[in-house]
């Protein structure tokens, strides 16, 4: 409901102080009330699942199956959380999924923004525009088709474990990445490089302390797309990793989902666990996420 | 730009080089740590994939039991059946192996994955009947057996004791004594059976293959039909057209006899609805029980087969192994795996997992069930009158829930088994070689 209101009066306070000089003050301050109500139902598309996912997780299997399913469980069952904590082993397999995680970020930061830099200063060699035409050529092949390949290479390379799926996650995001990137370095001056150069840096030297710094809301984005698609990617780690000691969360909550039986309670206390971290990055990100994406999207 | 290219181009293949030495860096010590040897200090590591996330808890405590009695084998349990093929495809797939056996798991018998068992001592301890059901699949070289079973689910009615009692019904034994059975629940006002139509795959197992495995010898329609091949018309009589259609109207009665609404409801729908005692009878197999128990922990249940005859010594009940061990082919752990195998299906391991999950043991000589729930199957069962279910024949490619789910809401039973025909020709055309 907060973040609504608050979205809703972002919308509507930039301006208002410069106009109010002219307008009258009551003008100035008016509430929009049918972009407020259109921001009230569209937050509900995202705060009734969420409601949804406390209310099961902290149901008993009896509360599960009475009632609309909208009715907050009495009493409240938090064993639940302690139930999926215990049967998912959850710090073994957090660990497991935030080491490919934060790999695969910064992974995929740095080998992507080195390329983009690469392929948009050097724009006029032909090498390089076919290189950027090959990078985004992947991004039209599906994943699936080239799974059992992938297994078979990363076995044979001993990478059938949570090191590969990094280097699959990172590898995999490049093409996608590289592109955001281009459009950003392209927008970037190139007498700010040249006036490095005049004072003897090397080509390190003005990415490192030039561009990859400049480079920040494009990593900011780049950073969240990559931390919620290695996060939650399930079918990489169900395929990749061979050791089941070393499977990551999304894979191991699968225990709750039998042919036939979920249990529905211990699943959504799991889900709720797992979820917390990309919420309070994306809480903390938000701000740069949104700016990112629409300085890409305008340059 | 032009005056910084030599510094550029020798900065860049500087960067190529230690992007080079630092990914060989990086593939050296993972090529090391990649296959834990499987012996290590003289312990040998198993792993042992099941197929079932449920009962990952009761494996843990059978397996702490087998490492106790065997210091020397360390078992690994694993869960995610995903990983079996990327498994084979790595060349290490998961030393024992349980899978449902149906279809896909006859797939990989045929290509040979898995080792032959029959000359293990433990295999005669196994009721040569539910054997067969495994052996019907398909046997590698004609002769080997790939699988034993480890567990056999019995499917029938689920109905609800309270219900039955207080309308003064028994369990029917005859087709004419369960219509009337639902006809009295229906004067009654109770739903008879509840039906979740939205989930086709709880119409094809019910209605459709209690109907068919009552109604024919599904296990030899379907030889028949494998060896007719590529060449089967809906004129032959080997095709559905001319074997299915005593099984539908049947179907169509039973549909007839679902609550209200059916359409609209899914499988955890009538889990739910069926716990709160809506309906007298529900066409689901023993997955369901623990379901049902766990909305309602007070009710009271019992199964019975669906006789689909007047002749009480007809009625069959619909089984499939649920669990079926087996040892892959090249595992470097053969005689580890063997012990495990031979210590999983000793009576005490095998007869107590069966009894807790509403299942039937594969042993000869185990004890009669006495869980009341499914207790009203035991006849069926040790007589083995059973099938297997006609929908489990079905390669995945033809959709055949789908054709279930249309048949029940347009009733034209000619269109639904010219559809199976053309289908299954399709495939046979397709796949033969």
């Amino acid at each position: 409901m907060t973040a609504s209101t608050l979205a809703a009066s972002k919308h509507l306070t930039p301006d208002a102080p410069a106009r109010s000089n002219r307008r009258s003050n009551r003008e100035g301050f008016r509430i929009n009330w049918w972009l407020t109500a259109l921001m009230l139902a569209a937050s509900l598309t995202v705060l009734l699942p969420l409601y949804f996912t406390v209310a099961m997780a902290l149901k008993s299997p009896d509360q599960i199956g009475t009632g609309t399913g909208l009715a907050w469980p009495n009493p409240m069952n938090w064993d639940n959380f302690a139930a999926a904590y215990v049967a998912t082993n959850f710090p073994r397999a957090f660990m497991s999924t935030a080491f490919v995680t934060v790999l695969s970020v910064l992974g995929s930061l740095a080998s992507s923004s080195l390329v983009a830099y690469a392929i948009a200063r050097n724009w006029n060699h032909r090498f390089f525009r076919g290189s950027f035409v090959y990078l985004l050529s992947a991004m039209f092949i599906p994943f699936p088709v080239i799974i059992l390949p992938l297994i078979k290479q990363t076995a044979l390379l001993g990478l059938d474990n949570p090191a590969g799926v990094v280097f699959l996650h990172v590898l995999g995001g490049i093409s996608f990445n590289t592109l955001l990137y281009i459009a950003f370095v392209r927008s970037i001056p190139v007498e700010l490089e040249e006036s490095a150069r005049m004072d003897g840096a090397t080509t390190w030297q003005v990415f490192r302390k030039i561009i990859f710094p400049l480079l920040a809301p494009m990593n900011a984005t780049v950073g969240i797309f990559a931390f919620l698609g290695s996060w939650n990617d399930f079918l990489l780690p169900q395929m990749l990793i061979a050791d089941p000691a070393l499977q990551t969360l999304p894979v191991v909550q699968m225990l709750f989902q039998g042919e036939f039986n979920t249990n529905y309670s211990l699943a959504f206390a799991s889900y709720l666990m797992a979820m917390a971290p990309t919420l309070v990055v994306y809480i903390l990100a938000q701000r740069w996420v949104l700016s990112g994406v629409m300085r890409g999207a305008v340059k | 730009m032009n005056a910084a290219l030599p510094a550029s181009l020798l900065s860049r293949r500087s960067l190529l080089r230690t992007a080079g030495l630092a990914g060989a860096a990086l593939m050296v010590p993972l090529s090391g740590c990649g296959a834990p040897p499987a012996a290590q200090n003289g312990v040998t590591t198993l792993r042992f994939m099941q197929n079932k996330p449920e009962v990952v808890d009761h494996f843990n405590e059978v397996i702490k039991d087998f490492e106790a009695l065997n210091p020397d084998i360390r078992v690994v349990q694993d869960f995610n059946e995903g990983n079996f093929v990327p498994g084979l495809v790595r060349n290490d797939p998961p030393d024992v192996v349980t899978r449902g056996f149906a279809q896909a798991t006859a797939d990989f018998v045929k290509k040979g994955i898995f080792a032959d068992l029959s000359d293990m001592p433990v295999a005669k301890t196994i009721d040569p009947k539910m054997q067969e059901l495994v052996n019907s699949w398909g046997q590698y070289n004609g002769t080997e057996t790939s699988a034993l079973p480890f567990s056999l689910a019995a499917a029938g009615v689920i109905y609800n004791r309270d219900i039955f009692e207080a309308q003064g019904v028994s369990v029917p034994t005859t087709w004419d004594g369960f219509v009337a059975a639902c006809e009295k629940f229906k004067a009654a006002g109770i739903a008879p059976i509840y039906g979740t139509y939205k989930d086709p795959w709880t119409l094809a197992q019910g209605m459709f293959d209690y109907a068919a495995g009552g109604a024919l010898d599904v296990g030899e329609f379907f030889t028949k039909l494998n060896a007719k091949g590529a060449k089967i018309t809906k004129d032959a009589p080997e095709s559905f057209a001319n074997s299915f259609g005593p099984a539908l109207p049947k179907m169509l009665q039973l549909a007839s006899f679902s609550q209200n609404g059916a359409a609209s409801k899914n499988y955890a729908d009538g889990n739910a609805a069926f716990a709160k005692g809506q309906a007298a009878m529900y066409l689901q197999g023993p997955w369901a029980l623990s379901q049902l128990v766990a909305a309602n922990k007070n009710i009271r249940l019992g199964s019975f087969p669906l006789p689909v005859t007047n002749n009480p010594e007809d009625t069959k009940a619909r089984v499939n192994v649920d669990m079926a061990l087996s040892i892959t082919r090249n595992t470097p752990n053969m005689a580890a795996a063997q012990r495990f195998v031979n210590y999983l299906l000793e009576p005490s391991v095998v007869n107590t997992y069966n009894e807790k999950n509403a299942a039937f043991s594969p042993l000869t000589d185990a004890p009669a069930v006495s869980n009341p729930q499914i207790s009203g199957l035991n006849a069926a069962v040790q007589e083995a009158r059973y099938f297997q279910g006609a929908v489990t024949y079905f390669p995945p490619s033809v959709p055949v829930n789908n054709y279930i789910q249309s048949f029940v809401y347009s009733k034209n039973g000619e269109q639904f088994l010219a559809a199976l025909d053309d289908e299954w020709r399709r495939v046979a055309e397709r796949t033969a070689v």
